[in-house]
């Protein structure tokens, strides 16, 4: 469903994904873990695009969201004045024909390509990819819910506005419509009374708990939660929790970004464990937990478990 | 000897108040200033927004390059200069023609200087805006305008208006210094009534024209009050 694709991303001088590739299917139960400053939160905002990614792609349903990653099509590679440069100092150096043009795509590196003076060629290749298979950001939000660890309620909105703004306004629904829906959600999470109250009224669960009501107002296809109970006091994590598996257990994509290791374990059916930007082991929860291979996460697990 | 002196001061204040003549001269120099500072505020508001929509946007839009870059010359030149040196300028080189009305180019001088203060207000204000407010507007699926105009400005509001008031109180007194440039505000006709000619005192007149200012200042700053409880609503625990 979600396809990051050799994503890295940067801020300033700090390396912060050091080419992620990454496959959601759909259904699928994603926990991210690992400790802090390891790239966890970036990844997910990547996935949305809420952070400017540098190199790479991200793909949505076979939608490309980003702009194109010529480095990650060969075709276009071939088309390249680099690359015709690379191929004619092999041949001078008498490497054989046959090999030439892997060998070529192999030495070319990724920030080679994104120069200008490519040729028309290469720009008309990167342009027609772009064009087919392009889909606006913002359209593809609509369908990936996401879930904050600040929670980020608009806080010159009551809770009824706050979730009805976006299909409101998005023509996604009718008002009557989405008020029906809000007030059905608002049951479901057990706040029916808070329709009216302004974010400031509210606890820190209530807050989350409206928080992924107004992502689901979207009907989404895939929720994205950033460490939804970081910011929780300790007695109102477990509110929270309760929703998140309950719309797990329904079925929904759903990426988590968390460092409740218990919840992960329960909910999710993959976890990634990733440490300085990048991903040092997957597997089924299970296995993570249980027979960890790779140092760092027996080392990090031993901290947290 | 003192209470000669008070007395003295209450006559002459009184003077000030029964003399139609001084009283015409002070209701001329209100109207002025009014006019001026009201003129002043609303070519200020208008062109601080739109200075400050211009520093918003983000830097990658190559189109708000050059924009960008007059409003930060724009900003720094007023903002580096004094007031007096700008309406100099305005009314001895830039409208130095020959029947064009004092009160316009006052006007546009201090309109001009308000609206570089204005916009760094109004960034200000939308800059202190959490970044998640935008960030979950985006998430959503809004464009960058709608999340802006419904979810960042209205927040930011809230925390422009106290400086907004301030800086059209600071224009207001401001305007006194018209003077220098032949115009006759209320400062400038409280020194003509105090004047060797008419009363021979300062001191009356001109504690007049504090007065004055003052009530014009306190209903504003009433005004302001009102707006922000308004504004503030959101923020009230219920």
């Amino acid at each position: 469903m979600i396809t990051v694709n050799n994503v890295y991303k940067s801020f300033g001088k700090n390396e912060v994904l050091k080419g992620i590739s990454l496959n959601v299917e759909k259904g699928e139960k994603l926990a991210l873990i690992g400790p802090s400053g390891s790239g966890k939160s970036t990844l997910l905002r990547c996935l949305n695009l809420l952070e400017e990614i540098k190199y790479g792609e991200v793909w949505l349903d076979g939608k490309l969201l980003t702009p194109v990653d010529p480095y990650l099509h060969f075709d276009v590679i071939e088309k390249s004045n680099t690359f015709k440069k690379v191929c004619a100092e092999l041949a001078q150096a008498g490497t054989p024909e046959s090999e030439i043009r892997e060998k070529a795509i192999l030495k070319i590196k990724k920030e080679d390509l994104l120069k200008p003076f490519e040729g028309r060629e290469y720009r008309a290749a990167v342009k027609k990819i772009f064009k087919e298979n392009y889909l606006n950001i913002n359209l593809a939000r609509r369908c990936m819910g996401m879930v904050f660890q600040q929670f980020n309620l608009f806080n010159n909105m009551n809770v009824l506005n706050n979730m009805i703004y976006a299909p409101v306004k998005l023509k996604i629904m009718t008002k009557a419509q989405a008020e029906e829906k809000a007030a059905a959600l608002l049951k479901r999470i057990g706040l029916p009374d808070k329709a009216d109250a302004f974010p400031s009224s509210l606890s820190g669960g209530q807050k989350q708990r409206i928080a992924i009501a107004r992502s689901l107002m979207m009907n989404p296809e895939v929720m994205l939660f950033d460490e939804p109970t970081s910011a929780l006091d300790p007695e109102m994590v477990g509110e929270v929790l309760a929703l998140i598996k309950e719309l797990a257990d329904e079925g929904m994509t759903m990426v988590i970004v968390t460092h409740e290791m218990g919840f992960a374990r329960e909910v999710a059916t993959r976890v990634l464990f990733m440490d300085g930007g990048n991903i040092l082991e997957e597997g089924a929860p299970e296995k993570i937990f249980t027979q960890p291979q790779n140092e760092r996460l027996k080392d990090f697990l031993s901290k947290v478990l | 000897m003192n209470a000669a002196l008070l007395a003295g001061f209450f006559k002459n204040f009184a003077k000030v108040f029964t003399e139609t003549a001084y009283l015409k001269m002070l209701f001329k120099g209100l109207e002025t200033t009014l006019i001026i500072s009201i003129g002043a505020a609303a070519i200020g508001l208008l062109l601080g927004s739109l200075v400050a929509i211009v520093k918003i946007t983000p830097k990658k839009n190559k189109f708000m390059l050059i924009p960008n870059f007059i409003c930060d010359v724009y900003t720094t030149v007023i903002r580096g200069t004094p007031m007096a040196l700008q309406l100099f300028l305005m009314a001895f080189v830039i409208f130095a023609i020959r029947g064009f009305p004092n009160e316009l180019t006052a006007i546009f001088a201090f309109g001009i200087n308000s609206g570089a203060y204005v916009a760094e207000n109004i960034r200000a204000g939308i800059l202190s805006v959490d970044r998640g407010q935008s960030e979950a507007g985006r998430a959503l699926g809004l464009n960058g305008r709608q999340t802006m105009l419904k979810i960042v400005v209205p927040q930011g509001m809230k925390n422009v208006i106290p400086a907004l008031g301030n800086e059209i109180i600071a224009l207001i007194k401001e305007t006194s210094i018209v003077s220098m440039i032949g115009m006759v505000d209320l400062t400038a006709a409280a020194k003509i009534i105090g004047s060797g000619q008419n009363l021979a005192t300062y001191l009356a007149p001109t504690a007049v024209a504090a007065l004055f200012y003052l009530i014009i200042v306190y209903l504003l700053t009433f005004a302001i009050k009102l707006i922000e409880r308004k504004l503030r609503k959101s923020d009230n625990r219920k």
